[in-house]
């Protein structure tokens, strides 16, 4: 744009910008794309692997799931895995055919396997986010089971199998022992190695060679499916091979030394778990996308950040649970006992599904105070830079609804939905307000108004002011209304009485009461939105004048009457 | 013991006639609480002997040994009128019998507690003005005073301190009328600079019994009203009269037995009738007993018709004069008769304050009870502090009834400072579930109090932060809510040692910031929880009551930082755009700084969101310039919806934009929340919308795509607009003696501090530098103040305004100002870079 605007504006908007994408493209540029020869490719997606884990385990339809990085990749692995089955397939029968004497069963089962025409279908454009299995994408092409290509969060899927297949990729041992070596300078250092899964196999050949160079206390770590275990989705070995006793660390002395660049929720996870967190830059392969390195030395502030915005939430009066997964084991009661826990605390919430997210998709619920997202651990932490309202996970949701006398924030932090506990949240009204609430049915003394009495406001720990709206469900919580209390005269609501049959009119401005409780949203719409509709903002006699109203044409097309006129040609 | 009961006084609260509501107000050290001592002693409530040394108001154990008050204390007194005569003296209000009830405030003279003061003031009607003798008029005399007088409080001066200037001074008495005559006469200026028409004079005048000499330490104190009744008789002359005669340019020229105006007789001086009658006989006092001479005394005692008490004539020295002067002049008598003649009672005073205690319109049923005290009318309360209970976490609050009776059970309507008629906002409805009086650290339940009255009432502090109004009338208004003298700009964080007690700290916090009128608690958005206070002092006491009382837990204090606003510093160099996400709306904007005055002036309330379109319109256009169509087009304030942002919609013929302007609201409240340098408050921004494009179907520019784009744009126009900080500014008032003021000035240069304005206080050696001083600057001021004075020098130091930050632009990231946002930015946890205009701006 020039300095100044010399023309109008054009008006419409010009077609190359109407299907472009608002959410920034994870896809990697062609021309960072390197030519990779077939036979890498094939060790890469490792293509043997999955057609013999497909095999074996007698899927027919397979969904392919990629990330967008490797989607160019796609049809050559469908390709590949095609041909590779076909071969397996082949082996197979001929060894059926062999075992033909054997018995009718097993001549029955080689047939049937022969005939079985195993389908491959790809998955792109996953509707959450890449490092989760899409079941419902699978599921609409009927498929068997999914293969997963990529990093991948491990969460527990609900219903179809999953084969996960990380990749392989190539890595320096020694400039990582050399980087280890830069990083902890006691050889007696007591650390945890881990890798991003893309780069797991490496792991324990690394840990061998940092024994031969005379670290004594490395502790490799294995994948297990399990995002709750104190390492997410890893397990140690025990440490005394002979013992039962699954977990002999004291995780706090060690060091973890992570290879590749993590998930930041991972760094948040991790920083209060263990002692210090290193890490180990890889060269940025085509299918990392994320090119930023984390400073672990940062996660600090970004924990008490994210303590900031679960203050915001103590005084929202109205919660969106944002489904942002929905194939992540448990996620269906998850968000129950997300609902039970935000109205225990007396406040709103409502659940809402908006696929990938972004501002513009979360500001268009300008009433919700803020979101709790249900997804897996990765992307449970939401980055909320440009976001009108805070995005919060399940476990800071529980803190955050726990009241003021009982939150702890010890700098623990995960990001899933595993761990939400659907424990009766004790409510946390004090026991006071209910003894004050009923010492004031006992007495009324006269000359004084006679309204219900108010629940006491919350104090906002962000902006250290009272805030009245921030429970507005708890008054249906606390008891049904008393029966002789129908209407409030002098309150602005009205109360819709139960089993009366009269028609009541309603004043203008007034909120229907359902339970007792005026809709936070009604409120809202009444309250803070000053165009509500079309003609709300009609102000005779401001500016505009309506036209004034004159008789038009009558008549038929063949001549018109226009007024007092008679007949036109 | 006490010499009243509380009966008695609740069958004095019935007259409103015979209520004194009173606040002792005062600089720092001028000898507020000392002096109340003595009304405590006459009251009973303390011993006589203690007077003077107990300072029994200031209750807390850190007001004891560091000899300030911190807070201000409330005490309930029982006066009487030595005879029915006395009443025809009470001019221009009606009594009803010669019992008079006082309530008496004890207030802070730090100017870090001035919010104490106001609270104070806002109860009372009348204040005891504490001057000091030989420093006179100081900074805060002039503050707390101008405060009264805004508040609509009548002001009575004592000149205390007067035996310093005797023993230590030794001055002469036309000495020491003539600086009478100029502390008074500059009080007088004072008033005089801040009157308020509706009032009526208020200046002081020792003639008129409305100024009185005295000294709190030895509990002695006199108006000249006192000894004119002495001398009325022997000289045969109507006491009115005579009280005119004992002061100004008066002479008793005892050649001719006539009163004279000319201060000569054939040549030769004559005394003047002030210091003859009035002083000499202290004068003699004084020389006899601190010279020894014990005839001497006897024989004045016996001039006097003085009793002494026989264990008090066994002492010498300053101990028999302090007995002497206790008994010849007993400072409770002057005081308690200055009061009662010259303060107005409530019935009095709510007459004229109604228009300026209330918001409402003058004619409704609230107005027309405050203007009356119509103990019958609606309940009309006013809270204007909090006390702390005995009871932890619990609060008195503390108020005064301008209507109605409050008592015991009663519900009433509880409205919060942002309470307005007809909403639901910052309304509850709560039993009262007790009223008490306050006495000094105690209190005494009471079943009702009509409205005059200051009381305490339990049972409601979970409704109220700081302040609010109490009613029994639904269409009630608020009474209005207090402004500050002080802004809470000095902030450290607060973090607990141990994990395990978050709790205690956020009740901790909680109550900090209900215990004290001004404190600001709040969390940032780094996830800070911050406590604000007026200056280093205050902070430092609000700090330590929260970790030993409020909160109970170690606590880890950050070092005192200083808030910064966010503001521009010209205009957009080019008009700003932004595309909603979706492309089919956009937003063409400019940012331009806003005028300085302007925005104190949003600051301070006088222009708000509040106020009528059109008179406000008006007032902008001029008085500051602006032009009236634009004036007439604002759209809100920020942040908050009464910052001092405004967004100005400048746009011609857009359809559709009234359905868009809750989205843009949204988005620019967001926007001026957290500005795009450091994540910062702004402030003094305008902001213009030039034009809008919006798609034409109302799907497609819902709040989604205009909330953020909103933000966008505002972010685009402030960064093509010359971004810079503002840093807030002390101005500290320094009392120095002249021979230290090298050592201020290189103090005050050395921390970027700006002299404006130096003057001698005339009479004394003593210097006054005004000088404006960056609060970044101001840690540790005071002790480098000390050190480069060797402790002569006094500041009071007081947040001004806000100033630009000099160092360059905070977008050079090797700027002065540069490095201290990468600072700010890092701490905060957020991209260490401040994001480029391109973030924002769109290509068309």
């Amino acid at each position: 744009m020039s300095t100044d605007l010399h023309a109008p504006p054009v008006l419409s908007t010009p077609a190359e910008y109407i299907f472009q994408d608002p959410t920034p493209s994870s896809a990697l540029s062609s021309e960072n794309r390197p030519d990779r020869s077939d036979d890498e490719l094939f060790t890469v997606y490792e293509i043997a692997r999955t057609a013999a884990e497909i095999q074996a385990r007698n899927w027919s339809r397979v969904a392919l799931q990629f990330p967008d990085a490797m989607l160019a990749d796609a049809p050559w692995v469908v390709g590949a895995l095609d041909t590779e089955l076909g071969k397996l397939q082949y082996s197979e029968g001929n060894s059926a055919a062999e075992s033909i004497e054997q018995g009718a069963g097993a001549l029955e089962e080689a047939q049937r396997k022969q005939k079985r025409n195993i389908r491959l279908y790809i998955l792109a454009d996953t509707s959450y986010s890449a490092c989760c299995v899409d079941e419902i994408a699978a599921e609409h092409a009927d498929a068997d089971a999914v293969v997963h290509y990529g990093r991948a969060c491990l969460s527990p899927t609900a219903r179809l199998p999953v084969l996960h297949i990380f990749t392989r990729q190539a890595l320096d041992y020694d400039a990582i022992a050399e980087s280890f070596g830069q990083e902890f300078n006691g050889k007696e250092t007591k650390a945890i190695i881990m890798a991003d899964v893309m780069f797991q196999e490496h792991v324990a050949p690394i840990c061998e060679r940092l024994k031969a160079q005379g670290y004594n206390h490395i502790v490799a770590t294995e994948i297990i499916r399990d995002p709750s275990s104190t390492i997410p989705n890893r397990s140690l070995p025990s440490l005394d091979p002979a013992s039962a006793e699954k977990h002999d660390y004291d995780l706090h002395e060690y060091h973890l030394f992570h290879i590749s660049t993590p998930p930041t929720s991972l760094l948040l996870s991790l920083s209060s778990r263990l002692a210090s967190l290193r890490l180990y830059p890889t060269p940025s392969s085509p299918y990392t996308t994320t090119t930023s390195l984390p400073d672990p030395s940062a996660t600090p502030s970004m924990l008490r950040r994210r303590y900031a915005l679960v203050l915001r939430l103590t005084t929202a009066s109205i919660i969106g649970i944002l489904v942002n997964t929905l194939s992540v084991k448990n996620y269906m009661s998850t968000i129950s006992t997300l609902r039970e826990q935000i109205a225990s605390a007396g406040k709103k919430s409502y659940t809402i599904v908006v696929g990938k997210l972004n501002a513009a998709k979360l500001a268009n619920f300008a009433e919700i105070d803020g979101w709790v997202v249900v997804g897996c651990w990765e992307s449970g932490l939401v980055d909320q830079d440009g976001l009108f309202k805070p995005v919060i996970t399940p476990f800071e949701l529980a803190l955050a609804m726990q009241g003021d006398e009982s939150r702890i924030w010890t700098g623990e932090w995960w990001g899933g939905i595993e761990g939400v506990k659907s424990e009766a949240n004790p409510n946390t009204e004090s026991t006071e307000s209910q003894e004050t609430v009923q010492k004031e049915t006992a007495e009324n003394i006269d000359g004084g108004v006679d309204e219900e009495e108010s629940e006491p406001p919350v104090f906002d720990l962000r902006t250290g002011k009272l805030v009245s709206n921030s429970r507005p469900m708890r008054v249906a919580i606390r008891s049904s209304p008393p029966a002789g209390n129908a209407m409030q005269p002098n309150s602005g609501i009205t109360r819709t009485q139960p089993n009366g049959s009269a028609l009541v009119k309603r004043g203008t401005g007034e909120i229907a009461l359902v339970n007792g409780v005026a809709s936070p949203g009604a409120e809202f719409l009444r309250s803070k939105r000053t165009w509500q509709g079309l003609g709300t903002d009609f102000n005779p006699g401001e500016d505009e004048e309506s036209a004034v109203i004159e008789e038009g044409r009558s008549g038929v097309a063949r001549g018109y009457i226009v007024g007092e006129e008679q007949m036109r040609s | 013991m006490v010499n009243f009961t509380i009966d008695e006084i609740r069958l004095l609260m019935d007259k409103p006639t015979n209520v004194r509501n009173m606040s002792v107000i005062a600089h720092v050290d001028h000898g507020k609480s000392t002096l109340t001592d003595s009304l405590l002693a006459k009251a009973g409530i303390i011993s006589t002997a203690k007077a003077g040394d107990a300072r029994a108001t200031d209750t807390r154990a850190d007001e004891q040994e560091r000899g300030i008050t911190i807070k201000s204390t409330a005490i309930s007194l029982y006066g009487t009128l030595p005879s029915p005569e006395d009443i025809k003296d009470i001019v221009g209000q009606k009594t009803d019998g010669t019992d008079f009830l006082i309530n008496l405030i004890d207030s802070p003279g730090h100017v870090d507690f001035s919010s104490e003061v106001t609270a104070a003031l806002r109860v009372t009607d009348g204040a005891l003005v504490v001057v000091d003798t030989i420093e006179g008029v100081c900074v805060q005399t002039e503050t707390v005073l101008r405060q009264a007088l805004t508040e609509r409080i009548k002001p009575v001066v004592i000149i205390n301190k007067v035996d310093r200037a005797l023993l230590e001074l030794q001055v002469s008495k036309e000495d020491l009328y003539q600086t009478f005559s100029r502390t008074i006469e500059s009080v007088n200026v004072v008033i005089s600079t801040y009157l308020d028409k509706a009032l009526g004079d208020l200046q002081v005048y020792p003639e008129k019994g409305t100024v009185a000499f005295g000294s709190g330490l030895h509990g002695w104190a006199f108006t000249i009203r006192q000894f004119a009744i002495r001398y009325a008789k022997k000289f045969g002359v109507d006491r009115n009269k005579m009280m005119e005669r004992l002061w100004g340019d008066n002479y008793f020229n005892a050649h001719t037995k006539k009163w004279t105006t000319k201060g000569t007789h054939e040549g030769k001086q004559l005394e003047r009738a002030f210091n003859q009658f009035i002083l000499d006989p202290i004068f003699k006092i004084f020389s006899a007993v601190m010279n020894f001479k014990k005839d001497e005394v006897a024989t004045l005692l016996t001039k006097l018709e003085l009793k002494l008490p026989t264990e008090d004539k066994e002492k010498e020295g300053k101990q028999l004069l302090k007995a002497v002067m206790r008994t010849f002049l007993p400072a409770a008598d002057s005081l308690l008769e200055m009061m009662i003649f010259h303060l107005p009672s409530p019935v009095t005073a709510q007459r004229y304050r109604v228009e300026t205690l209330y918001e409402g319109p003058p004619d409704d049923e609230a107005a027309i009870g405050i203007r009356d005290c119509d103990p019958k009318g609606p309940l009309m309360l006013y809270v204007s502090k909090m006390v702390p209970t005995s009871d932890k976490g619990r609060f008195y609050a503390f108020g005064r009834v301008f209507s109605g009776t409050v008592k015991s059970g009663i519900k009433v309507r509880i409205q919060g400072p942002n309470y307005t008629p007809g909403k639901k906002e910052d309304l509850f409805v709560k039993a009262i579930q007790r009223t008490v009086l306050m006495m000094g650290g105690k209190v005494e339940p009471i079943d009702d109090m009509p409205a005059g009255n200051i009381v305490g009432l339990v049972g409601i502090d979970q409704f109220l932060l700081k302040s609010g109004t109490l009613t029994t009338l639904d269409t009630a208004h608020n009474l209005k809510v207090m402004k500050f003298s002080v802004s809470p700009v000095v902030t450290r964080s607060v973090q607990v040692k141990n994990a395990q007690d978050l709790p205690k700290l956020v009740e901790g916090l909680k109550r900090l910031s209900k215990s004290d009128p001004c404190v600001l608690t709040s969390t940032n958005a780094s996830g800070e929880h911050v406590v604000a206070g007026a200056g280093e002092l205050h902070l430092e006491i609000c700090l330590k009551d929260l970790e030993e009382d409020h909160a109970g837990v170690p606590l880890i204090f950050s070092d005192p930082v200083t808030q910064y606003r966010e503001t521009v510093g010209g205009k957009s160099s080019i008009t700003a755009l932004s595309k909603s996400p979706n492309k089919h709306n956009r937003l063409y904007m400019v940012a331009e700084p806003m005028d300085e005055e302007l925005a104190k002036t949003i600051e301070d309330g006088k222009i708000s969101p509040r106020d009528d379109v059109k008179a406000r319109a008006r007032i902008l256009a001029d008085d500051f310039g602006w032009d009236v169509t634009d004036a007439r087009k604002i759209w809100c304030f920020g942040p908050d919806g009464t910052g001092a942002n405004l967004l100005v919609d400048q746009s011609k013929a857009v359809q559709y934009l009234n359905e868009i302007k809750d989205s843009v609201v949204s988005g620019f409240q967001w926007a001026s929340r957290e500005g795009p340098i450091a994540e910062e408050p702004m402030r003094s921004v305008r902001w213009n919308i030039l034009d809008v494009t919006l798609h034409a179907d109302a799907i497609h520019r819902g709040g989604g795509q205009l909330i953020p784009t909103t933000r966008r744009v505002l972010y685009a126009a402030a960064l093509l607009a010359e971004p810079a900080l503002q840093e807030p500014v002390f101005l500290v008032e320094i009392q120095v003696p002249e021979s230290a003021m090298g050592g201020v000035y290189g103090v005050l240069t050395r921390r970027r501090g700006h002299v404006f304005a130096e003057e001698q206080r005339p009479g004394t050696p003593l210097f006054t530098i005004k000088a404006y001083l960056p609060i970044m600057e101001s840690f540790g001021f005071n002790a480098d103040l000390r050190q480069g004075t060797s402790g002569q020098a006094f500041p009071q130091m007081v947040f001004d305004h806000w100033q630009l930050l000099p160092g360059g632009s905070p977008l050079d990231r090797t700027s002065k100002v540069g490095i201290m946002v990468e600072g700010m930015r890092k701490r905060k946890g957020i991209k260490v870079e401040v994001p480029d205009v391109s973030n924002y701006y769109d290509k068309l």
